[in-house]
């Protein structure tokens, strides 16, 4: 019952409604168009010429004609697997050694075959479409050219699965991690210190109500909120981003454990700073730098050593890296260990909150 | 004839007195010496007690806030806590509803212990704490659902919007309503259970008077249905319009205590009789000494003022003044209330608040 008229109040508050739902679609979208656009008109492709002969130079030339990409040549001692991992490259043709001597060879023998290789990233499908295309069709062209339509020349694909993500893949997961603390901390910080002053908190311990049916009310509600949050947020990632999201049992228990901590760390701000003014503006002091210290919006390698440690005890981190893991990345493993340390920052803050409440007066 | 305990109201002796219903006498304490007026009734302790508090005393690291202080309410009676800001009301009720801890003392909600029991009272009783503010964006009806589901016992929430004289704002949201509708709505929240007993911490603190007067009005109305309402309060007037009896509290102690009348006649100065733009003023205060009134004053304006102890007194001087053809513009008798009362026990003005 709580639920239903917890649910009711924040409909009606537009504050509420606007930081929870509005802002971090506003804050998606703008962050998504902004680094997601970068290079979209031009596709940048990799070519290692390991032949070196003036065959090769004509599919490179054939390649570079028709003025879709950035290529850049890749020296032939490069190790490509790690070439690709290293600098996150999304697409990459190898032109094997013995090249034009297989064509050579074809005029003689019929079943002569020579493949390029693909390296191609699954993950960006743009990138992989348009290669892929232009190297059927200049192939085709060639095939036609060299055998009358007999294919002397194919392609062998090869996915590389690197940790090559868009910047949106990084962002989505965070910004649920991160509005689901905001609503749970401001909430809770709410039920401490301003229903403390209006004397709601006294007058429902006359009431039959028990303190554990009033916790689990309102969280309840709080995830409600995150459940809600999530799901508009991946929304618009699949939609406007084209994104892929994996939704497994582990990323629900993630969220849940998220808004157990942040309440729970709500609850200790409002247990000691008694203003809900003040308490406010604790929780943003604390929520804020946690939010960009705990790589919401930047990837940790992007800043200096110090931050990166800092960021290895924040519980924020682990929530985005859990997520992110699991909704993105598809390292169950990997996010399994960070859920198991999200439960253990949720149990600790939660039932010191509960515990160091002041429910009565004194 | 009827035997009756009274407590001296200046050393707390005891002692019991014999007399019939109604009959009034000067008794003097056994203890103390200090004379006073009684009045023998049916005797409270005869009766059912909604609240019995005894010896409770509550400590704080520097200062004694409620000091030992023994009272009980009577069933279906308007119980008012009056006293100053700080004297240790809301400390004293917040006790009684068990949110804080009495740090020596026993209290009973219904004959039972709320150290042990409280659990066992709370669907009978309603609460409305002191500056209550309830969920902002609920409506009224909302709000008083909301609460009515805390309960298993419920109480019909239209009946009490409409005994409340709410329905035209049940679907206005809280954060709308003015100060006083929202002390209504508290009222009416304190309601949903249909309590036995009720607690109203200072309803109308920060009213203006006409909202202050509709709330008393639905107070009054709690008695008609039988409840036991304790009202904890700092204005006078809220306590002489709604209550049947009265303890005045001052720095955590309870200095008075009796019905409104009982008060005002062991306290309060007696009545004071006025005769306005009185002709040969001079004569008449000489006249009115020579009779054995010794508390005559006059403003030499012609507007005399003389105590008097009961109201029979009036009558004598009224004949007096006629008697020797006194010529005046107007009478009037000005009661004895719980201001004088207050300014008597404790030196000092029970003011209305200086905001």
């Amino acid at each position: 019952m709580d639920f239903i008229y917890s649910v009711k109040g924040w409909y009606r508050s537009r504050g509420g409604m606007f930081w929870s739902l509005a802002f971090p679609v506003i804050l998606i979208l703008l962050f998504g168009a902004i680094f997601s656009g970068v290079g979209s008109s031009k596709y940048t492709l990799y070519i290692q010429d390991q032949d070196q002969t003036e065959m090769s130079k004509v599919l490179n030339v054939a390649l570079n004609a028709t003025k879709l990409f950035n290529i850049n040549t890749v020296k032939t001692d490069v190790n490509v697997t790690s070439f690709i991992k290293e600098k996150n490259i999304k697409g990459l043709i190898v032109i094997p050694k013995g090249f034009e001597q297989t064509i050579k060879n074809s005029f003689v023998n019929p079943s002569a075959r020579v493949n390029l290789s693909f390296y191609f990233d699954p993950s960006d499908q743009t990138t992989t479409q348009v290669i892929r295309s232009v190297i059927s069709g200049i192939l085709q062209e060639m095939n036609k050219n060299l055998s009358q339509g007999r294919t002397i020349i194919g392609v062998s694909e090869i996915s590389t699965i690197t940790e090559n993500f868009n910047y949106i893949d990084f962002f989505l997961p965070g910004m649920i991690g991160f509005t689901i603390m905001q609503g749970a901390i401001y909430g809770s910080i709410e039920r401490n210190t301003k229903y403390r002053k209006d004397g709601i908190l006294r007058k429902l311990l006359t009431t039959p109500i028990t303190r554990t049916e009033w916790i689990l009310a309102k969280m309840l509600f709080m995830m409600f909120l995150a459940a809600l949050t999530t799901a508009l947020i991946t929304i618009i990632g699949i939609l406007v981003f084209g994104m892929t999201v994996n939704f497994s049992p582990l990323v629900i228990i993630i969220l849940i454990a998220t808004s157990f901590l942040f309440s729970g760390m709500g609850m200790l701000i409002g247990r000691f700073v008694k203003e809900e003014e003040t308490a406010d503006t604790a929780a943003g002091a604390i929520s804020f730098p946690m939010m960009f210290l705990a790589g919401t919006f930047f990837p940790l390698e992007q800043m200096p050593q110090f931050l990166q440690t800092i960021a290895h005890v924040l519980p924020l981190y682990y929530v985005n890296e859990g997520l992110r893991n699991s909704m993105i990345y598809m390292n169950q493993t990997e996010s399994m260990i960070n859920g198991a340390v999200v439960i253990i920052f949720a149990a600790v803050f939660f039932i010191t909150g509960v515990l160091l409440t002041k429910w009565k007066e004194d | 004839m009827i035997e009756q305990r009274f407590k001296c109201p200046n050393c707390g002796e005891i002692a019991s007195f014999s007399g019939d219903l109604g009959e009034q006498m000067v008794v003097s304490c056994a203890a103390c010496n200090s004379k006073g007026r009684i009045t023998i009734s049916t005797g409270r302790e005869n009766n059912n007690y909604a609240i019995e508090v005894s010896h409770l005393k509550k400590d704080y690291a520097d200062l004694t806030a409620v000091n030992d202080i023994s009272f009980s309410v009577k069933t279906g009676e308007i119980f008012a806590f009056l006293g100053p800001n700080g004297a240790g009301k809301t400390t004293t009720v917040e006790m009684i509803e068990s949110i804080r801890q009495p740090t020596a003392g026993s209290i009973k909600l219904l004959g039972k212990d709320i150290k042990t029991q409280f659990n066992d009272v709370k669907e009978k009783i309603g609460i409305l704490p002191q500056e209550f503010h309830s969920f902002e964006r609920l409506t009224v009806r909302e709000t008083l659902v909301y609460f009515s589901n805390l309960y298993k016992k419920k109480a019909n929430v239209d009946e009490i919007i409409k005994s409340l004289d709410l329905i035209s704002y049940k679907n206005m949201l809280y954060k709308n309503l003015s100060g006083g509708l929202k002390q209504r709505v508290g009222v009416a929240i304190s309601l949903v259970n249909d309590p036995e007993i009720i607690f109203l911490d200072e309803p109308t603190t920060g009213l203006d008077p006409k909202a202050r007067r509709e709330v008393w009005d639905v107070i009054a109305g709690l008695r008609k249905k039988g409840k036991t309402v304790f009202l904890t309060t700092h204005y006078m007037e809220e306590a002489e319009f709604l209550a049947d009896h009265i303890a005045v509290i001052f720095k955590g102690k309870i200095i008075a205590e009796g019905t409104l009348e009982n008060l005002i006649r062991n306290y309060g100065k007696s009545s004071i009789l006025h005769i306005k733009k009185c002709k040969n003023a001079t004569d008449v205060i000489e006249m009115l000494k020579q009779e054995g009134y010794d508390e005559v004053t006059s403003d030499g304006n012609g507007d005399i003022a003389i105590k008097i102890d009961y109201k029979e007194r009036v009558l004598e001087i009224l004949s007096h003044l006629r008697h020797d053809c006194i010529e005046y513009e107007s009478l009037d008798i000005r009661r004895s209330n719980l201001e004088e009362v207050f300014l008597h026990l404790t030196g000092l003005k029970l003011t209305e608040d200086k905001q």
